[in-house]
């Protein structure tokens, strides 16, 4: 039951809890980015992540006959510490950074990170050197952030919100986060059918096999076979970059000690008589022949040989561990056993010929079914493993660089050690901020990633539905937003109560920015799962090692591993005692288990069971039906499941779950639209963009917070309608917008086309009231260029300045806090040393502002007073032209506010405060909007808060009917329709008007940032037309489309007026005898006579012989340029209008060698 | 108050401040309260910005006492 609560939010707010939230959704909101950065310590990712990278070894022999003392050196441990102050700092007492100052004095949010770096000089035993690796930044609420497990009482006292989410990073004091990345579903071998593969050679088809292989690191490496037309199969794999092609059976080879037949077996196994199989087996095997590779030993050494390079082998190395070294680093990753690898190739290989004989289905790589999360925190672990990896690499290569340059090299020595890290860029923290700041991925190897850029986004505090919508964010990545088909935009049944079908923005990035469903869940932990292969033996399934496949056969996997053979009827019957056990606890199964059964079918998915539990799959809790408890599905498994959308639904014998309820698969966002179930879907769409662009309350510590634009609503109300996870999410704390009494009526014309008409007195009384705060920082630092001294200090220098600078500024120099600042104001003076002048910075804006905060900013060191931040704040009253929109995509722009005595009036004397059009609604069919004004009238007369979750109403029992027997309580309308009387004649008007309450968001689209108007001002001086843009006062440009419809309406002038006179305008001087602007020119003039203006392409020159041959008549003919010679003719030049660029464009073909020729009439 | 419009030239004869040997001199009578732990402080000339009493690097500068008055329009 919704309800008000106002008292508890008062209590809450006056004495917030010193033990834990009240609203746990929130930080359930947030888990995935909060979940997956902690793996990285104490799930123990970065122990994995150097593991893996291993050892690297270099010699210090220039010698090719002799290797020399070998140097192996790896990284034992990656530490991270929390965000401390530095050790250099002796005055500090308290040693911990929290974030709060960060964002104050937009500085990063970083704790020290270090290696240590362990080393061994040939046999001797390891040395261990700790190393610093630089500051890398810290994800708030993490396990390396302060907050972590701070109450909303302990919160407040460090300035945070009380309801702090974390899962975001401040760098630069601006608030980062990384999205979420849509990738395809690990560990599981995909099926696709695509054309381009066809691009690789000339007998490659369109027919491939997928597998992305994720390490225990969660890196992954992408493993694909392609079927060539002659029947072969190729493995790819990129690696750096990189792709290459090896046969696939060379794999094999090398994977185990194998034969012709156990390969055959493994493939074909009991379906000998399949022709299409056997004959490309037959040529599979007959084809490798050729390598002459024969024993596992002899294939590894070729890989070896041929990979030596690529993977950067050291020289002591031989072939064959360099050919192991391929194997473990690229061909399936996810599999440590090189028995499992050869069996899944076996199974992949036989998914491929599947595909190409049209037995199975291509797997769809645009359904959720095979697609996970890459997670922030992952990416994070990724991204320091590759650069702890590089730092390793060049360590070796600084070693190399000394050995051969012939400087004293001697791994005995620690002081050779420690030159050699001197000269190696340690700092792994400048790089993750880089990537944090800029969201660009700087990789040696992608990551096995689609793109370079667009990771990272700044989690904007608009408002809090905003910034809560950041993290239930997931892209499908920027490689997908430039495909010109829009298959990977469309929503996909397999997507139901993953992602949200309504939340997700219309234009250019529709249908791939998606956002979570708010029950669905990202797992960020492996679990358990050792019991599992031990267990499904127990229930008839055989072991890997017998030789299976064929169509009766059933592949049981385990997070791509292999782990049995059944039939398929007990495969289903595996499936569901997995699942009864799972959601009763029981067996070792854990209840994140991801139990993907797929049922044999003519021509349909690849069948098999697969089982999934590693991390970043997507999960949503069901209700399960025979335990009648909670079980957790993933995106693979529903697709299969008969799930019942509500208790009335069931049928017994089909159903084995049903969902909790149908909002379960809403955002958070579309969740809160209120009555969204009576709406057309697009409205719901809109809402959810709208909601993120309202003036609301963006959060509570709005004070220690230095946002380079914050928007507020004054006084923002709770709404009398909303949905029960309003309150779930603790919205109250955030509120978004005002109740509203609002007549739907065509009243005076001012709400014509979307326009709405707000009571002038509601607007006094503070009806939309906002603000917009700014903050300017002043930095003396960054006049001066590093390492030079401070010349510059904030005040007044003892030389002469203006005195009424006094009037904005204190003596220190600074803004009067309080004081309003217009523009050309001094925001804050300065002493100039070199100059010896005292300067001021000037507030540029053209709005004035009042001045709300000044604080000076420290840096890290001891570094002399140099910059402040100042916070301005601008009032930001309605005025016409902003907007404003109820929750049903319904917006509007204020077009009048008018007086009270004039807006009609009901018969009990209630005069609405906003008048909409009724045009607003027969084409939008925006009902929710109607049953939102009922619910609101009665809410507010029965003193009662209306719940508006969607699909609450049935025929049967209407919204209509539950809200008009309220109203008729009260003494209203059943309908919700008024008689009303005009305010300005006081007659009733012909029909009764439809006036209720609705809850109305003031959008931050507002004029005054807007407006724009220009009749002169700066032009661009290459082409002497107007600039463009609103900032640089520039105009509007009348482009070609606007020129088209002059043109129709014959308007000439006007044409003529915008193109030429407003644009560039000028006067040209142009000869009449060749028609060329360019050779025109101004004579210097005789004394006594005006300069002339002469073609000096038509003239003749004189020579001076000639000069002094003519006669007195003939010297006013004669003329002079400015280097003194003298010219008879060209005379006939006349001024034209001509537009600024005809001489540029004339100028540039002139300098192409191309002449242009103006005919000029009349003669 | 546009940009267009005029702007009276602000500088005196620039060569003369540091010709007659003026330099700077704040004048700095002004409190500063501290982010953390709202002592009060002052700032000399090439301090860093500091608390004394804990050493904080943030200072927030107080709210004038003297009368602000606008015209609310």
């Amino acid at each position: 039951m919704v309800s008000f609560h106002t008292l508890e939010r008062e209590e809450y707010f006056q004495n917030p809890p010193e033990d834990k939230s009240a609203y746990p959704l929130l930080a359930e909101a947030v888990a995935p980015h909060v979940g997956s950065f902690n793996a990285l310590t104490t799930g123990g990712l970065l122990d994995l992540a150097v593991k893996d990278i291993g050892e690297k070894t270099v010699f210090d022999s220039n010698d090719p006959d002799r290797r020399g003392n070998k140097l192996t050196f790896r990284i034992d441990e990656i530490r991270i510490l929390k965000p401390a102050v530095s050790n250099k700092d002796k005055t500090t007492i308290s040693r911990r950074v929290y974030p709060a100052e960060c964002r104050e004095r937009l500085s990063t949010y970083r704790g020290r990170m270090s290696i240590k770096f362990v080393y061994r000089v040939n046999d001797d035993p390891e040395q261990v050197e700790n190393k610093d690796v630089g500051l890398v930044p810290i994800m708030l609420k993490s396990n390396r952030c302060h907050l972590e497990k701070m109450s909303p009482a302990e919160l407040i006292r460090q300035k945070e919100e009380s309801e702090e989410l974390g899962g975001y990073f401040i760098v630069n004091g601006i608030e980062k986060l990384i999205r979420m990345l849509v990738v395809q579903r690990r560990n599981h071998p995909m099926a696709i059918i695509r054309p381009s593969f066809t691009n690789r050679g000339t007998t490659y088809s369109q027919y491939g096999v997928q597998l992305r292989a994720v390490r225990p690191d969660q890196t992954s490496q992408t493993n694909v076979l392609h079927y060539l037309n002659d029947g072969n199969v190729t493995f790819r794999f990129s690696w750096r970059k990189n792709e290459y092609l090896i046969p696939v059976m060379m794999i094999l080879k090398a994977l185990v000690n194998t034969n012709d037949r156990e390969i055959f077996d493994g493939i074909v196994g009991t379906d000998t008589t399949n022709s299409f199989l056997t004959d490309r087996l037959e040529l599979l095997l007959r084809t490798y022949k050729v390598y002459n590779l024969h024993s596992r030993e002899e294939t590894l050494a070729h890989l070896g040989d041929k990979f030596r390079v690529v993977m950067g082998a050291s020289i002591d190395q031989t072939d064959v561990d360099v050919g192991r070294e391929v194997l473990r680093r690229i061909v399936l990753v996810h599999l440590k056993g090189d028995e499992d690898k050869f069996r899944l190739l076996l199974f992949m290989i036989r998914k491929l010929y599947a595909l190409v004989a049209g037995d199975c289905a291509p797997d769809n790589p645009d359904a959720t079914q095979h697609q996970e999360i890459l997670l922030g925190g992952f990416l994070y672990g990724m991204i320091i493993k590759e650069k702890a990896e590089e730092l390793l690499n060049s360590f070796r290569l600084q070693v190399v660089s000394d050995v051969t340059r012939g400087v004293g090299v001697n791994f005995a020595d620690p002081k050779y050690i420690n030159k050699v890290f001197e000269k190696v860029n340690f700092n792994i923290g400048q790089k993750m901020q880089y990537f944090l700041s800029t969201g660009n991925l700087i990789s040696q190897s992608g990551l096995d990633l689609q793109q370079v850029s667009g990771y990272t986004v700044v989690a904007e505090k608009i408002n809090f539905y905003r910034f809560i919508s950041h993290f239930r964010m997931v892209h499908r990545g920027s490689f997908f937003a430039q495909l010109k088909t829009t298959t990977v935009r469309k929503l996909l049944p397999e997507s139901w109560g993953f992602l949200c079908p309504v939340h997700t923005p219309d234009g250019s990035p529709c249908g791939l920015l998606n956002h979570l469903a708010h029950k669905c869940q990202i797992t960020t932990e492996s679990i358990d799962v050792s019991r599992i292969p031990e267990l499904v033996r127990t229930l008839g399934v055989s072991s890997p090692n017998i030789i299976g496949s064929g169509p009766e056969l059933c592949c049981v996997q385990l997070d791509g591993a292999i782990i049995g053979w059944c039939s398929h009827k007990v495969a289903r019957r595996v499936a569901d005692s997995l699942r009864f056990w799972k959601v009763q606890g029981t067996h070792g199964v854990p209840r994140e288990l991801e139990i993907g059964f797929v049922p044999p079918s003519n021509g349909g998915q690849y069948p098999g069971l697969f089982l999934f539990s590693t991390q970043s799959r997507m999960l949503r809790p069901v209700r399960y039906l025979p335990l009648d408890q909670e079980d957790l599905l993933g995106p693979f498994e529903q697709v299969y499941m008969d799930i019942a959308v509500s208790p009335s639904e069931i049928m017994s014998g089909l159903h084995t779950h049903v969902e909790y309820t149908p909002t379960n698969i809403l955002s958070i966002l579309a969740n809160l639209t209120p009555f969204s179930d009576f709406n057309q879907s697009p409205r719901n769409m809109y809402q959810c963009q709208m909601s993120k662009q309202t003036m609301g309350t963006p959060g509570t510590a709005l004070r220690y917070r230095s946002d380079n634009k914050l928007y507020r609503l004054q006084t923002g109300q709770t709404p009398i309608v909303k949905a029960k996870l309003y309150d779930d999410y603790g919205m109250d704390n955030y509120p978004n917008g005002m109740n509203a009494v609002v007549a739907v009526i065509s009243y005076t014309g001012y709400d014509m086309d979307d326009a709405m008409i707000i009571n002038k007195s509601a607007h006094e009384r503070g009806f939309g009231y906002g603000t917009v705060t700014k903050v300017e920082k002043v930095d003396l630092n960054e006049k001066r260029r590093r390492g030079e001294p401070i010349t510059q200090h904030f005040g007044f220098g003892s030389d002469q300045w203006p005195e009424e600078w006094r009037a904005k500024l204190d003596a220190d120099g600074l803004p009067i806090v309080g004081i309003l600042l217009e523009q050309g104001d001094p925001m804050a003076a300065y002493f100039d040393e070199n100059l010896a002048k005292t300067k001021v910075m000037v507030y540029k804006s053209s709005e004035a502002a009042f001045v709300e905060e000044v604080r000076l900013l420290g840096d890290d060191g001891d570094q002399e007073f140099q910059s402040i931040s100042v916070k301005l704040r601008l009032t930001r009253s309605p005025v016409i032209g902003d907007k404003f929109s109820s929750r049903h995509g319904q917006k509007g722009v204020l077009s009048q506010k008018y007086p009270t005595v004039d807006m009609p009036f009901t018969e009990s004397g209630i005069q609405p405060d906003i008048i909409i059009n009724p045009h607003a609604f027969p084409s939008r069919m925006t009902i929710g909007m109607f049953v939102e004004s009922l619910a609101g009238k009665a809410g507010a007369m029965h003193g009662i808060a209306q719940d508006s979750t969607p699909f609450q109403f049935s025929e049967q029992n209407t919204a209509a009917d539950y809200f008009g027997e309220q109203l008729a309580r009260a003494g209203y309308n059943f309908h919700g329709n008024e008689p009303m009387y005009s305010g300005i004649t006081g007659e009733e008007f012909k029909a009764d008007i439809y006036i209720g309450v609705v809850y109305y968001q003031r959008l931050r689209h507002m004029v005054n940032d807007k407006y724009q108007v220009r009749s002169t001002g700066p032009v661009n001086s290459l082409t002497m037309q107007p600039v463009k843009g609103r900032k640089r006062s520039g105009g509007i440009r009348v482009g070609e489309m606007e020129r088209d419809a002059l043109i129709a309406h014959g308007t000439s002038f006007l044409l003529q007026d915008r193109l030429l006179n407003c644009s560039d305008y000028s006067q040209a001087y142009i000869c009449r005898d060749c028609g060329s602007l360019l050779s025109t020119i101004t004579t210097v003039p005789a004394v006594g006579s005006l300069a002339e203006i002469r073609c000096r392409r038509c003239a003749k020159k004189l020579v001076s012989k000639a000069a002094a041959s003519t006669t007195s008549d003939d010297a006013r003919e004669i003329w002079e340029d400015g280097a003194g010679n003298k010219y008879r003719g060209g005379s006939n030049t006349t001024t034209v209008a001509i537009p600024y660029v005809l001489r540029y464009l004339d100028v540039e073909l002139a300098a192409m060698g191309v002449k242009m020729k103006f005919n000029v009439e009349p003669k | 108050m546009n940009r267009e419009s005029f702007v009276p030239p602000t500088s005196q004869t620039s060569s003369g401040a540091a010709a007659a040997g003026r330099a700077f001199q704040p004048v700095q009578a002004i409190t500063y309260l501290c982010a953390s732990c709202a002592a009060p402080n002052t700032l000399n000339r090439s301090d860093p910005v500091r608390c004394k009493e804990c050493g904080h690097r943030v200072l927030y500068k107080q709210r004038t006492r003297r009368m602000v008055q606008f015209e609310a329009r």
